[in-house]
């Protein structure tokens, strides 16, 4: 069986398991876990916005959560201060977490490493402090909450996301366009060259790339998919709050991407299921949840260093290689 | 004019803190690049462990043996279970030192509970300066950062160890090939860090809260005195932190304290995007 194989019955075990969520999953566990994935997939594309600037690019951005609240934001005053109906909402959202990550990519990316998740993790403090104090706008801690819109409405006929099943289809759908958005981009001309600026920055714009430019299509994508995720968590929660713009929420997309694997496709949505199922699974049983979720994150790093996916691909790898040198014993054996 | 001095003076005394709590941040950074986001936490741990000095003895001086010397076992065990086998790799650092920081809260909630409180100033009374009547804790505090952050230079620079630790961060190679032992030093140096943010915490005990949470608003300040100070330019660090500090008080006697976090956070980018290498590049070596 060849690591192609493999994955792509795992690619259709997965995609079978995300449609057949509604009906085997209340069927199983209850009705709330439905609601669970449908809150794991919307923060797994939190986590794949880190992932696309770290994973892809090397730079490694403490301050995500900044597009993540203005999708909310964008969201939640769409809604309730202008009066917009559901998809001009949506894409106010997402425009205002993109300007976003235009105006202050356009200074971050100048920084690389330590200095650029720095001045992320400044800028995304400045907006939480303004949203902090503007209570007006943004509600402060309280935040806004807003009544929702129907998604369409033609005629009789009208789909709202108040009607759990759709609301879990509607989110599906939207997280697997935008990780299938990000494959394409990988694979791209463009993913390539973002791939040769994480390997040597100088070696790639002596090859005539503009790392700059780059970077900051980087930073603005990295920004749409945190607004995209945003948007959904404000449709998911009813509410946009300042709370949710503070670092720690930033650090832990950067500990989801990481623990599951950067630089891999799906190391993030493995990442964020992993904490947040530890996290409902233990936090029912157990009050002080925080410290197995705290242990788990140390055992990943110490013993799968790549992450989980990482580790799993390692192992696949080799478990094909030694099946291909069982049936072939004449060839030579090179480094795994 | 009154209200100027005394939120000025305040920030310099917080400034001085936060300078210890950002020096130990800033050699395990320095030396170990490690990108340490349980510091806020250490320093927590520093306020709670002046808390339970007070409680089971009833004297908080002892605190200021107790809290570094469990602080420095704490960051000697820590450093070899979870920051040795990452290899300094930066990345790993911060998810492996986020989880530290979940379970340091969590253990605290655990004992301490979860509701701030506050302990009561081992030195009351007040004393009448420039017109204002200021606390005398605040005044011994700002003795003890100073003693602290003083006794640690000298340990840097005029001893085997301090040598140690600076020979290490400078070339790590030639260090090792001179038979200087890099291994125990980085042992010493994320130990140390963490007996400085403990003290810090000894010494803050009495002026702010103590709480689980004590240390989340801290990092970002302590990073940012770290950054702005210059990358491994330890005298910048504390300058940045005491600048930084006195600069949210003087504002804060105009404006709301969260506008005065705002001008900080703004001044923070504007020295990163234009002067990256640290504020103080230049005139200190």
């Amino acid at each position: 069986m060849s690591a192609s194989l493999i994955e792509r019955v795992l690619w259709l075990l997965l995609a079978a398991f995300m449609i057949a969520v509604p009906w085997v999953v209340p069927a199983l566990v209850n009705a709330f876990w439905v609601s669970v994935i449908a809150e794991i997939l919307i923060w797994s594309l939190f986590a794949a916005s880190v992932n696309l600037l770290f994973g892809y690019v090397g730079l490694l951005s403490f301050g995500q959560a900044l597009y993540f609240g203005f999708g909310m934001y964008g969201v939640a005053i769409g809604i309730e201060d202008l009066h917009l109906s559901f998809w001009p909402a949506f894409g106010l959202g997402v425009v205002a977490a993109m300007a976003m990550a235009l105006v202050t990519g356009v200074f971050a990316v100048r920084l690389t490493w330590h200095y650029f998740a720095i001045i992320t993790v400044v800028f995304s403090l400045i907006f939480y402090f303004l949203a902090l104090t503007n209570k007006w706008l943004t509600g402060g801690d309280d935040g806004i909450n807003f009544t929702l819109p129907p998604v369409i409405s033609i005629g009789g006929f009208s789909a709202s996301l108040t009607d759990q099943t759709f609301q879990y289809f509607f989110i599906l759908a939207i997280v697997a366009l935008c990780f299938w958005l990000m494959q394409r981009l990988i694979a791209s001309p463009l993913g390539r060259a973002f791939l040769a600026i994480r390997e040597n920055d100088v070696r790639a714009s002596l090859i005539g790339l503009n790392v700059y430019l780059l970077r900051l299509i980087a930073f603005v994508l990295a920004g749409f998919l945190a607004g995209v995720a945003g948007a959904l968590f404000a449709f998911f929660g009813r509410y946009a709050s300042a709370s949710y713009m503070f670092y720690e929420v930033s650090g832990e997309a950067v500990v989801w991407a990481i623990v599951g694997g950067a630089g891999t496709l799906l190391g993030p949505l493995v990442g964020t299921t992993l904490f947040i199922i530890v996290r409902e699974v233990v936090s029912t049983h157990w009050e002080h949840h925080a410290l197995i979720v705290g242990a788990v994150a140390i055992l990943v790093v110490i013993f799968a260093p790549k992450g989980v996916v990482g580790l799993w691909n390692d192992w696949i790898a080799s478990l094909c290689a030694r099946g291909e040198a069982r049936a072939d014993a004449v060839e030579l054996r090179t480094e795994p | 004019m009154d209200k100027l001095f005394l939120l000025a003076m305040n920030g310099l005394i917080w400034g001085l803190i936060i300078a210890l709590i950002a020096l130990g941040l800033a050699i395990i950074f320095g030396l170990l690049d490690i990108i340490n986001l349980a510091h806020g936490d250490f320093f927590m741990v520093g306020t709670v462990l002046a808390w339970a000095t007070v409680q089971s003895t009833g004297s908080f001086w002892l605190a200021f043996i107790v809290a570094p010397l469990i602080g420095f076992v704490l960051g000697a065990a820590i450093q070899r279970v979870i920051i040795h086998p990452l290899h300094n790799a930066a990345a790993l650092s911060i998810v492996a030192t986020f989880g530290l920081s979940l379970i340091l809260q969590e253990s605290v909630r655990i004992t301490y509970g979860p509701t701030p409180g506050r302990l009561l100033s081992p030195i009351p009374g007040t004393i009448p300066m420039f017109g204002v009547d200021y606390e005398i804790y605040r005044l011994f505090a700002a003795a003890m950062a100073i003693v602290a952050l003083g006794g640690f230079f000298l340990f840097l620079n005029y001893t085997q160890i301090g040598t140690w630790m600076r020979a290490v961060r400078h070339d790590r190679e030639t260090a090792i090939a001179m038979g200087i032992p890099a291994g125990r030093v980085y042992v010493l140096t994320f130990a140390l860090g963490f007996a400085l943010a403990a003290l810090g915490g000894v010494v803050a005990a009495p002026i702010t809260t103590v709480d689980f949470r004590g240390g989340v608003d801290i990092l970002p300040f302590c990073f940012m005195a770290v950054i702005i100070g210059g990358l491994g330019n330890l005298p910048g660090t504390v300058a940045a932190a005491v600048l930084l500090s006195v600069l949210e008080g003087v504002i804060q006697s105009v404006a709301d304290p969260t506008v005065a976090r705002i001008a900080s956070l703004v001044l923070m980018s504007a020295v990163l995007l234009l002067r990256p290498q640290g504020l103080f590049k230049g005139l200190t070596r």
